[in-house]
């Protein structure tokens, strides 16, 4: 089931606009104030879904007649000495008034960023503004920069403190990380970057790899041993073998009652894919449908982009998984199937801790998560 | 004269008229809305309300259409976009479609209501344009009075007698607020007092039909003075007086039901009786709490102080700088039952300080 330009993928959309990707990006960054140029309606989403300071303008209709040049500079002005920089991201409407943003602000070295919401999606967003941040790289092998971190994502604190965690591990220092860190962060951004969500791959500093998944991460030691020549990868290499059997011992004790579980997941691109690599892996799970919010950088049929509810309820309904992988919104189209949260936003239940997905506790997380929802359908099951 | 609105001028940060109207076409269950202009759009609304629906632990999720505008409509007009989505949206056969417009699809000047009007099917547009119609509760109102329009009764409003009706319409419940369930059976109650039955939820989970009953109630009871232009309206429309607020503390709550009992033309005494002792019922339950040294965190939005006082000094608490803070919810406790899970609040917060 395709989701084309039809009706049904107008339908209950389920994935934000670029505006509130940018503003997600830059707010992860203290010492930013972040100023989101436009109406109350644009500042209320990203700011109940960050809980950070923002800021905006607050438009009304006088100074979409009149220009927006004098709330601007105030708000600017006055934001100015408490903060080491100010972002400005433009919305939809004063982004086709034609103010040139850059000339209103001259007297302030501000960075504007020009992603309305109708330019594209989330990820479009957080990139975008990435890009128009200050980096300053440094020279060789001083660190490794950590990507992939955004803050609408469940798994943001603890994929930061897992990759911090096994870089420490490593002996390898952290530079920046995006986008949760502070403002002097990046001047002073490493050569290298390792991910924990590779859709949001920055550009600064040479790859070395993603965190997410045990092969992933295998693979992301090596070449930063090849790079870093007094990296320990021992203590690494170790708590992936670790890892490995412990969940294969589970999944094996799993199986030996049970089926494997048929599958429905819908994340974003990289999310999606970890999700079924590792259910096929542990569990010889049968993936039914595979869903991404974003783009998938390559055209494949084994992922498709589906961002309205009503898809998503119409695949879970056509393939009756005995698993769902989302978001609030998957969990509550899923009827009686078991339901893992993988995707923004999760709703409805308390998340004290910092779950990772990314490193190995992030695949240990992950695979308990799945077991225990299994199990628990299983046993629901059996009552009924 | 200066044009230039204040940096604090309340309009600036009462939220997108776009979410106040969905409040309402998402309380008709069997319509459609759509949201005319980028998808971003549609997609915070729906997130919200969809938030809110979990918490309700209500699970039928509404339908929010986007005509998902890209920067191509942005430059060219986005009015053959939104067509085509009416024509597909039709095609479903629902009870009713609104259309709601963007602040980015007036700012380039796509035209609606005449889109709307040539569209071929009943379409019901409710003016809105983001910010640039207004707030909040500017949406909410122009949405319950574009719905009310909607209203086509059987019956003849000038042959009904309504105050024969014993029936009251609740309009404008707040459909996004958590508490939006125990305020209603709260009204319920003080009207079973009464002898009084709830006609119709103007706009709450109901269908495109029961509209249809609108005018038949002997009174409106509107959830806030806020929405006093809507009760005006639907006077003029259909006749119908209304009070202008849900009753809030405890010589509120009195007042209130004097008021109904005003209106429907019944004797109040036995019914204000029977509140008066509920209420010192209640405030006995809460007797520990008197003498506890306290301060009160009231949030901007509250304007009920005297109200608050009353309850203050009802419930025996001394008012000291270094006392407990005591938070005052938002929006104000409905009757005397939403004063009780006040009262709990507040000891619970005494507790917790004591611990």
């Amino acid at each position: 089931m395709e989701e084309g330009t039809d009706l049904q993928g107008c339908l209950n959309p389920v994935w934000p606009c670029a505006l509130t990707g940018a503003v997600t990006a830059l707010s992860g960054f203290s010492g930013i104030a972040v100023v989101i140029h436009g109406s109350s309606g644009c500042y209320f989403y990203p700011a109940t879904l960050l809980h950070n300071d923002l800021h905006s303008t607050f438009l009304v209709e006088q100074e979409v007649v009149f220009g927006s040049s004098e709330r601007l500079s105030e708000l600017v002005k006055e934001l100015s000495p408490d903060y080491q920089k100010v972002a400005v991201v433009n919305s939809c409407v004063p982004s086709i008034l034609g103010e040139d943003i850059r000339d209103i602000l001259s007297e302030y070295t501000i960075i504007f960023i020009d992603t309305p919401g109708f330019t594209g999606d989330f990820e479009s967003g957080y990139l975008g503004a990435v890009k128009g941040l200050p980096v300053t790289m440094g020279t060789g092998a001083d660190g490794v920069n950590i990507e992939g971190i955004n803050l609408i994502d469940p798994f943001a604190r603890g994929n930061q403190r897992e990759a911090e965690r096994l870089l420490q591990l490593m002996g390898v220092p952290v530079g920046t990380i995006f986008c949760h860190d502070s403002y002097q962060s990046l001047n002073r951004a490493a050569s290298f970057s390792i991910t924990v969500n590779p859709d949001l791959h920055t550009g600064y500093g040479h790859e070395m790899g993603s965190l997410l998944g045990l092969s992933s991460i295998r693979k992301t030691v090596k070449t930063l041993a090849d790079t870093f020549c007094n990296a320990d990868t021992c203590g690494i290499e170790n708590e992936v073998r670790v890892v490995e059997e412990r969940i294969t011992k589970a999944a094996d004790k799993y199986l030996k009652r049970f089926d494997p579980p048929t599958v429905t997941i819908f994340s974003t691109c990289s999310y999606s894919g970890f999700a079924a690599t590792t259910l096929k892996q542990y569990l010889d799970a049968d993936i039914l449908y595979c869903g991404s919010r974003n783009e998938p950088p390559r055209p494949s049929a084994k992922v498709i982009k589906v961002t309205s509810l009503a898809t998503i309820q119409s695949a879970i309904r056509e393939h009756s998984p005995d698993l769902v992988l989302g978001s609030t919104f998957e969990r509550s189209v899923a009827g009686d199937a078991a339901f893992v949260a993988l995707t923004p936003p999760v709703r409805g239940e308390f998340r004290l801790s910092s779950k990772p997905l990314a490193g190995t506790e992030g695949e240990l997380s992950f695979m308990e998560d799945v077991l225990n929802a299994c199990m628990d359908r299983q046993q629901r099951k059996s009552v009924k | 004269m200066s044009l230039n609105p204040s940096p604090l001028s309340t309009s600036r940060t009462g939220g997108c008229t776009l979410t106040g109207a969905l409040a309402v076409t998402t309380g008709i269950k069997d319509s459609v809305t759509i949201i005319h202009g980028p998808s971003g759009c549609a997609h915070h609304n729906f997130s919200l309300l969809h938030a809110t629906i979990l918490d309700n632990d209500c699970m039928v999720i509404p339908s929010v259409i986007s005509s998902a505008m890209s920067e191509y409509d942005v430059i060219f007009g986005g009015e053959e976009a939104l067509l085509k989505v009416i024509n597909e949206t039709a095609a479903g056969n629902p009870g009713i479609i609104f259309v709601l417009s963007t602040c980015i699809t007036e700012t380039i000047g796509d035209d609606v209501l005449a889109v709307t009007r040539n569209a071929g099917v009943p379409v019901c547009m409710v003016p809105t344009g983001g910010f640039l119609g207004g707030d909040f509760e500017t949406g909410f109102s122009h949405a319950l009075i574009a719905v009310s329009n909607l209203a086509n009764p059987m019956v003849k409003p000038g042959e009904y007698s309504r105050t024969d009706s014993r029936t009251v319409n609740l309009v404008g419940e707040k459909n996004l607020e958590y508490e939006v369930k125990e305020n209603f059976l709260e009204i319920k109650r003080l009207l079973s007092l009464l002898d009084l039955a709830i006609n119709l939820r103007f706009a709450h989970d109901i269908s495109r039909s029961e509209i249809d009953r609108l005018p038949f109630a002997s009174m409106n009871i509107l959830r806030e003075p806020a929405l006093t232009a809507v009760g005006n309206h639907l006077q003029a429309a259909f006749g119908t007086p209304f009070i202008n607020s849900f009753p809030l503390g405890i010589s509120g709550t009195l007042s209130f039901i004097i008021n109904v009992a005003l209106v429907a033309g019944s004797p109040p005494e036995k019914a204000l009786e029977a509140e008066k002792k509920y209420q010192e019922e209640v405030f006995k339950e809460f007797s520990d709490l008197r003498g506890a040294r306290v301060r009160l965190k009231i949030p901007s939005g509250i304007q009920e102080n005297l109200l608050i006082e009353e309850i203050f000094h009802k419930a025996g608490f001394i008012e000291s700088p270094d006392g407990v803070l005591l938070p005052v919810p938002y929006p104000f406790p409905v009757g005397t039952n939403g004063m009780k899970r006040m009262l709990h609040l507040w000891r619970r917060a005494l507790i917790c300080r004591a611990v």
